[in-house]
């Protein structure tokens, strides 16, 4: 073969087309057959999905009184490949960390992309370690950002407010029940960065903002509430109970003013809180209601029209034979009209009003009463105390009922009972949240009160609402649950404590007191419950005990309310002459 | 053929260099204000960023304080500071009360005024 200068030409030519043609092949492959993988790749390496968190929603009370909020904190990183002196970084950040430098310096010393350093690291310390880094020229520490949930009431409304976990869900409280509409709806951005990791803005991609957690607002009133629980925490302290707890409740409406219980945790430090503290004793222990629970049999045997108040009914001088067993009072007592027998607390008469009224009617008014079921409230882990259905029952349980016996009610179902007799004979759920709010204050959601059936009569209602208040006056049981300057009513309980291994403890008592003022147009309901004080059995009596208590609290709240008192001055004895004297003296 | 090829001449077409030199110089600075453009665009990106960091920074610490606010004026630090002595409470002065009604005493009209009890209990 000639080499020809065409020759020669046509082959380097050939060659060259080769060559372009092998990387033209090479770049179609790259370009389009291999272009997802490798897009994919390269996605990989440089892009990533950034998390933008969201804000988790606040709770207020009634008056917007910040209950919840979140405190920003970060959490501190390092990135291995990115430190070039361990030694020096460590000496920086050992003291802002509050950690051991030689330790320090070993954990940045590893090739790990990511060492979690120290977490809910405090942002003005966070601000400080950044500018000190940046100022040694350093790099490899970042901060990523978090909150945590803090309650600056501390203990106060801990049991209604509740907590989260390590995840930042809510696992108790309020926290829990609203979780869906607190916790919100993180976003994403996807961004690319360089080679150190910082993003390269101009390639920011895809980004969906972060749906903030909407606020949520109580019905509770803080400063009811702080009442409440200084009282409780009073009669805890002083009479050292194993257990209290207490209810402020509009009767109206249903809504839960105040609700307390002891003994209490800190929600901001769940960890060291024992599980006993942790109980929510409102809604989630149950009790021998005792003798507030007469107000049920009264209730119904006057609505159903068994009794009146002419209706005398014969106290067997203060022991019933009945069903082979006695039935006794505290005292002895003849005849007597439904109102006394309420007033003397009598269990004979409540027993034989309820024997009136036989088994079904009984038992139909008191799930009437609320009693034996869920009330609802936006609380988890409630329980719908017990209550057997009468082919349960024995021919003594009727009688022990009427009494608070053989039966078991939470606090709640006992404060709503009573609201039942306050507000004219209706029974309302029990409402802990009044509205959801977005982060201006507009309402999302509102949560109206809800009725869930008429139980009596208004009429009915109304009689036993005056017969409470004979409990309160001279010759009742709890002359000390007076509040001065206002009509008030209610009912004391005086319960046998039930025992773990069966029957009752001897010698421990639940005591309560559950009443209302003013009797005319009530505003509140108002329950305290004092489980085993450690007084002289002859002074464990919810009239002695759980009455002053709640005298006081009635007090206090009444002014905190601004209600105008409706009754003369009756002042006792030796404040009323010091008072004449300085008149005099005047 | 050699004759020819001697006689003949290959000029350089000025107006076609130029033309050539001019869009090759057009090209150049067409790129040269691509580049430019596109550093413009990163150092504008980075400079938001600063900014957006510099915001959310800004934004957590007024967060931070203002929950340090709100834990401080909060019912519990507030009761606390009374209790340790830190604040007290004083009456509100009759000369600063702007009363729709005059005032009337206990001992005027008979009604009790629920600040009594208290008393009882200290």
């Amino acid at each position: 073969m000639r080499w020809t200068a065409r020759t020669r030409a046509g082959v380097v030519c050939a060659v060259v087309a080769a060559v372009f043609t092998a990387y033209s092949v090479r770049l179609v492959d790259l370009q389009v057959t291999k272009h997802q993988s490798y897009a994919k790749k390269a996605a990989e390496k440089h892009t990533m999905r950034m998390v933008i968190h969201a804000r988790r929603g606040l709770i207020f009370d009634r008056n917007g009184e910040l209950l919840a909020s979140n405190l920003p904190v970060r959490t501190v990183v390092a990135d291995g490949s990115h430190i070039q002196d361990p030694a020096a970084l460590a000496k920086i950040a050992a003291p802002f960390l509050e950690q051991d430098e030689g330790d320090l310096r070993a954990r940045l010393s590893s090739e790990k992309k990511y060492i979690v350093l120290r977490r809910e690291f405090p942002e003005e310390k966070a601000v400080a370690l950044k500018a000190a880094i940046q100022a040694a020229n350093l790099r490899g520490i970042y901060f990523e950002k978090d909150a945590v949930r803090t309650y600056p009431n501390g203990q106060m409304l801990g049991h209604v407010l509740g907590f989260l976990n390590n995840q930042g869900s809510g696992i108790q409280g309020v926290e829990m029940t609203m979780e869906s509409h607190l916790r919100g709806q993180d976003g994403y951005r996807y961004i690319e960065h360089d080679r150190t990791g910082r993003e390269i803005m101009l390639y920011r991609g895809q980004e969906e903002p972060a749906v903030h957690g909407l606020n949520v607002r109580l019905t509770i009133d803080m400063g009811l509430q702080a009442i409440l629980e200084e009282e409780l925490d009073t009669a805890f302290r002083d009479l050292k109970l194993e257990m209290a707890a207490a209810i402020l409740m509009d009767p109206n409406t249903g809504e839960i003013l105040a609700m307390a219980s002891r003994p209490c945790f800190d929600p901001n430090r769940p960890g060291e809180a024992k599980p006993e503290e942790m109980k929510n004793r409102a809604i989630l222990d149950m009790v021998e209601p005792g003798s507030t629970f007469k107000i049920v049999v009264a209730s119904g045997a006057i609505n159903e029209g068994i009794v009146n108040d002419k209706t005398s009914i014969f106290c067997e001088n203060g022991a019933f034979s009945y069903g082979g067993k006695i039935l006794r009072d505290h005292h002895g007592y003849g005849a007597m009209g439904v109102a006394d027998i309420l007033v003397k607390s009598s269990n004979i008469g409540s027993a034989k009003m309820a024997l009136m009224m036989k088994d079904a009617k009984y038992y139909e008014y008191v799930r009437r009463f609320g009693f034996g079921e869920k009330s609802g409230i936006e609380l988890p882990g409630e329980i719908p105390g017990l209550v057997h259905p009468p082919h349960r029952w024995d021919k003594l349980t009727i009688t022990r009922m009427a009494m608070g016996q053989s039966v078991a009610a939470t606090p709640l179902q006992i404060t709503m009972g009573m609201s039942v007799v306050a507000n004219g004979g209706r029974l309302f759920a029990p409402q802990i949240v009044r509205s959801i709010e977005d982060a201006d204050g507009r309402v999302v959601q509102d949560k109206p009160p809800k009725m869930l059936r008429e139980v009596v009569s208004k009429k009915t209602a109304n009689f036993v609402g005056r017969a409470l208040s004979g409990v309160v006056a001279e010759g009742g049981t709890a002359q000390l649950a007076k509040v001065a300057g206002f009509t008030t009513a209610g009912k004391t309980g005086t319960a046998q404590k039930a025992s773990p291994t069966g029957g009752y403890a001897p010698g421990k008592y639940v005591v309560s007191f559950v009443g209302y003022l003013p009797v005319e147009n009530p505003r509140f309901v108002c329950l305290v419950l004092l489980d085993d004080a450690k007084v002289a059995s002859n002074l464990n009596y919810g009239g002695l005990l759980a009455a002053p208590v709640f005298s006081r609290i009635g007090e206090r709240a009444a002014r905190y309310l601004d209600l105008v008192p409706a009754l003369r001055a009756e002042l006792p004895g030796p404040l009323a002459m010091d008072d004449q004297k300085k008149e005099r003296a005047n | 053929m050699n004759t020819n090829r001697k006689k003949q001449v290959n000029p350089v077409h000025l107006t076609t260099l130029v033309r050539c030199l001019l869009l090759a110089f057009l090209v150049g600075v067409g790129g040269l204000f691509f580049l430019y453009i596109k550093t413009q665009q990163f150092t504008l990106s980075e400079e938001i960023r600063q900014v957006e960091r510099r915001i959310a920074d800004l934004r957590a610490q007024n967060e931070s304080l203002l929950a340090r606010v709100t834990e401080l004026s909060s019912r519990r630090s507030l009761q606390q500071r009374i209790a340790d002595g830190f604040i007290s409470l004083k009456p509100i002065q009759d000369n600063v009360i702007a009363r729709l009604m005059p005032p009337v005493r206990a001992t005027e009209d008979g009604v009790l005024r629920t600040a009594f009890n208290e008393g009882l209990r200290q």
